[in-house]
C-alpha cells in the first residue's frame, strides 16, 4: 500500500482498534501490530514501536471518556501503572536483543494464547447466571 | 490520598504486581498490556470485569510513555503511520466506550477470542 490508500486504510483500521480499545480496555495493540507487519509492512520491531504510541492517545481518549461517565478510578490505576513505566522499559529492551523473526513468533504465540483464553472465558461465562 | 471512604479499590501489592507485568508485557509485545492486566484485576485484584477494564485503560497510559521513550531511542518509531492510526483510533475509543456500559461482556470475549486466533495464525503463516 503507498500514499493516500495507506493513509485512508490507516485511518479506518484505527477506529476498528479504537472501538475494541473502548470495549475491552486494552489499547488495541493486539490487533495493530498483525495490521502494520501483514498489511503495512513494517517490521516486527517497527510495528510493535508505533503500535505503542497509537496505545498512548487512544487511552488517554478512552479514560477521559470513561470517567466523564462515573465508570472506574483513573487515580490507583495511574499509580500501578507507574510501577508498569519500569516492566515496560525492561520489556523494550529485550524486543530490540531478540531478532524480528523471534520476536514475531513470540508475538503470534501470545496472541493464540489470549484467543483461546477469551473464547473459552465467553463462552463458559456465557453459559452461567449472570451475577452482574 | 483522594480516596473515599467506601470505594472499593486502594493500592495494593496485587496492583503493583499487575502493573509490573503488564508493563514488561506492553514493551516487550507493543500491546497495551490490558489483555494480561485486565484477567489479573478481575481474577486477583477483585475488580469487576468493567471497573478492570476502565483501571487497564488508565495504566497503559503510563506505561505506553516508557515503551515509547525505549523504541524512540532505537529509532524505530514510524510516526506518520501512528498519526494515521491514532486519528482513527481517538474517535472509535469514544464510541467504544460509550457502547461498555451496555454491552454483553462475555459474548464480546468470545467473538474476540475467535477474531484473535484468527490473527494468531495469519501471522505465522504470512511470515
Amino acid at each position: 500500500m503507498t500514499g493516500v490508500v495507506l493513509y485512508v486504510s490507516l485511518v479506518l483500521f484505527g477506529a476498528l482498534t479504537g472501538v475494541a480499545s473502548g470495549l475491552l480496555g486494552v489499547g488495541g495493540g493486539t490487533l495493530m501490530v498483525p495490521f502494520l507487519t501483514l498489511a503495512v509492512g513494517l517490521t516486527q520491531h517497527q510495528a510493535e514501536a508505533t503500535s505503542l504510541l497509537v496505545i498512548l492517545p487512544t487511552a488517554i481518549a478512552g479514560t477521559l471518556a470513561l470517567r466523564r461517565r462515573g465508570v472506574g478510578e483513573a487515580g490507583v490505576a495511574l499509580r500501578f501503572g507507574v510501577v508498569g513505566a519500569v516492566g515496560a522499559v525492561l520489556g523494550a529492551l529485550l524486543a530490540l536483543a531478540l531478532p524480528a523473526s523471534t520476536l514475531r513468533l513470540v508475538f503470534a504465540g501470545f496472541v493464540a494464547i489470549v484467543g483461546v483464553r477469551l473464547l473459552r472465558d465467553g463462552l463458559r461465562a456465557h453459559s452461567r447466571a449472570e451475577t452482574g | 490520598m483522594r480516596d473515599v471512604a467506601g470505594r472499593p479499590h486502594g493500592i495494593s501489592r496485587e496492583l503493583l504486581a499487575i502493573g509490573a507485568l503488564g508493563g514488561a508485557l506492553s514493551g516487550l509485545l507493543g500491546v497495551g498490556g490490558g489483555i494480561v492486566m485486565v484477567p489479573l484485576l478481575v481474577l486477583w485484584a477483585r475488580y469487576g470485569q468493567r471497573d478492570a477494564h476502565a483501571a487497564s485503560l488508565a495504566a497503559i497510559i503510563p506505561i505506553s510513555i516508557a515503551g515509547i521513550a525505549t523504541y524512540g531511542i532505537a529509532g524505530q518509531v514510524e510516526v506518520w503511520p501512528a498519526i494515521a492510526l491514532a486519528v482513527g483510533s481517538i474517535a472509535g475509543a469514544r464510541v467504544g466506550a460509550g457502547l461498555l456500559a451496555r454491552i454483553d461482556e462475555r459474548l464480546l470475549k468470545a467473538l474476540f477470542g475467535a477474531f484473535l486466533l484468527g490473527v494468531a495464525v495469519l501471522m505465522v503463516v504470512r511470515r
